[in-house]
């Protein structure tokens, strides 16, 4: 029956993260009178990915092979090292383009309400590739928030013993913003950060 | 579900995008999620009110019976971010939080005001002094009260003794004492006359006189062994720990 399959891929969609009801219905309709071999493209590259993604062994990106891309690619500065929560974080600063270095994911952040603790992360894998050598800074891009915080805190702890530079991306007041609308500890954070204009 | 009050986040977890769950202990409504449109956003209006521990005036729209009331407003009057900062204290609030969250049944209004005020009470301890041993140890006590978990201490449970002379043991079954006379054959822990008047102390004294009682080190270890009996065998409750990291 034709609205079974439509009220599948509907149904599937609005699985999706942000997609409610009627996003899903608009783009099943879309689909429906995309060219057939678009159609397949789309679905094929869904497939693909879960067929073929893995983790990266180095820095947890996503990756098609032992390592991910950025990893492999012989023109970024091996030198530096960017740690982030999760591997979309990478596309957000990759696409800022202030970056050259290599990545290291956590996949999460620590969180003692919510048993998250330091073992259930990649930290030690990060440890290791600094104890490696050959690292020079490490930036810590965690979230701006409490867990992202200590985190942080916690990073630069295990990082310690190493001739390492560990730094965090600053953080305040959002471009665009006005002052009157900040919070107390937004204001707090934009002071401790502020910097000479050069 | 009536509009303002005062709230302290114990917790919040992502919802959807940009959304999160916040968990309010609030003064007037008890523990309570509230529902956060787009705070992840950077630009939200937000900001950092709701992250773990803010002290913070709140605006809750919803109808009574709503699961998940809106949050539209959110005024910071403590940020306790000193005490986020100390990756220490801040595991040692996460235990206070864990308690609140364990043993006060969500939405309950009766007593509100009172855990609402200990909570603050310990988040303040924790931030002058991190690390404190104390804190922890009378929120505990405080806080099994108001759940209906006091220890019965005003005398023996039999007899009605009072006096100090006739050796009282503490019953963690029972939650009781027992004087050297009715004594039982069960599973107990001798109290010194000194942890009976320490515990008479910290149960009744306001929130605001604590921070004048200053037990030396062996008599709040002795109170720390109480305290963990009778949680544990008392109130048979297990609360998964904050792991130190
Ligand atoms: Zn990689
Ligand atoms: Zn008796």
């Amino acid at each position: 029956m034709s609205q079974g399959v439509i009220e599948n891929l509907i149904e599937q969609l609005s699985k999706l993260p942000g997609v409610g009801r009627k996003t899903a219905q608009r783009l099943a309709f879309f689909i429906l009178n995309m060219k057939e071999e678009d159609a397949s493209a789309l679905a094929g590259a869904i497939t693909d990915l879960k067929r073929k993604a893995r983790s990266c062994r180095l820095c947890f990106n996503i990756a098609d092979s032992d390592l991910c891309g950025i990893c492999r690619d012989s023109l970024r500065d091996k030198k530096r090292i960017c740690v982030v929560e999760e591997p979309s974080n990478i596309l957000v600063v990759e696409r800022s383009g202030g970056f050259n270095g290599l990545y290291h994911v956590l996949m999460g952040a620590l969180s003692p309400i919510d048993g998250i603790t330091p073992e259930m992360l990649k930290i030690k894998e990060l440890v290791e590739r600094v104890r490696e050598g050959g690292i020079e800074e490490v930036v810590i891009a965690t979230n701006p928030n409490t867990k992202g915080e200590l985190t942080a805190r916690h990073i630069k702890e295990a990082l310690g013993p190493f001739d390492v530079s560990v730094t965090r991306i600053a953080y305040g007041l959002p471009l665009g913003g006005d002052i009157e609308f900040a919070d107390e500890i937004t204001m707090k954070k934009s002071l401790e950060g502020r910097r000479k204009i050069e | 579900m009536p509009g303002r009050t005062e709230g302290i986040v114990l917790k919040s977890r992502p919802f959807g995008e940009a959304d999160l769950i916040v968990e309010y202990l609030t003064r007037d409504f008890g523990i309570r999620p509230a529902f956060a449109k787009s705070p992840r956003k950077i630009k939200s209006r937000f900001g950092g009110s709701l992250e773990p521990f803010t002290h913070a005036r709140i605006s809750l729209m919803g109808r009574e019976d709503a699961n998940l009331p809106r949050l539209t407003q959110s005024d910071i009057i403590r940020p306790f971010q000193t005490l986020r900062e100390h990756s220490g204290g801040f595991v040692q609030a996460c235990g206070l939080a864990a308690l609140v969250m364990k043993l006060l049944p969500e939405r309950e209004t009766h007593g509100a005001p009172d855990a609402f005020e200990l909570l603050l009470w310990g988040l303040d301890g924790l931030e002058r002094e991190p690390g404190s041993s104390f804190v922890p140890v009378v929120f505990k006590l405080r806080v099994l009260a108001l759940a209906g978990y006091a220890p019965s201490l005003s005398g023996c449970a039999r007899c009605g003794r009072q006096s100090e002379a006739f050796n009282f043991s503490f019953y963690p079954r029972d939650g009781a004492l027992l004087c050297g006379d009715c004594k039982k054959d069960a599973p107990a822990i001798k109290i010194s006359a000194a942890l009976k008047g320490l515990l008479g102390s910290l149960q009744a004294f306001p929130l605001e006189k604590l921070a004048r009682i200053k037990p030396g080190e062996k008599l709040l270890s002795e109170l720390k062994g109480f305290v963990e009996t009778h949680f544990r065998e008392g109130a048979n409750i297990t609360v998964k720990p904050a792991r130190p990291l």
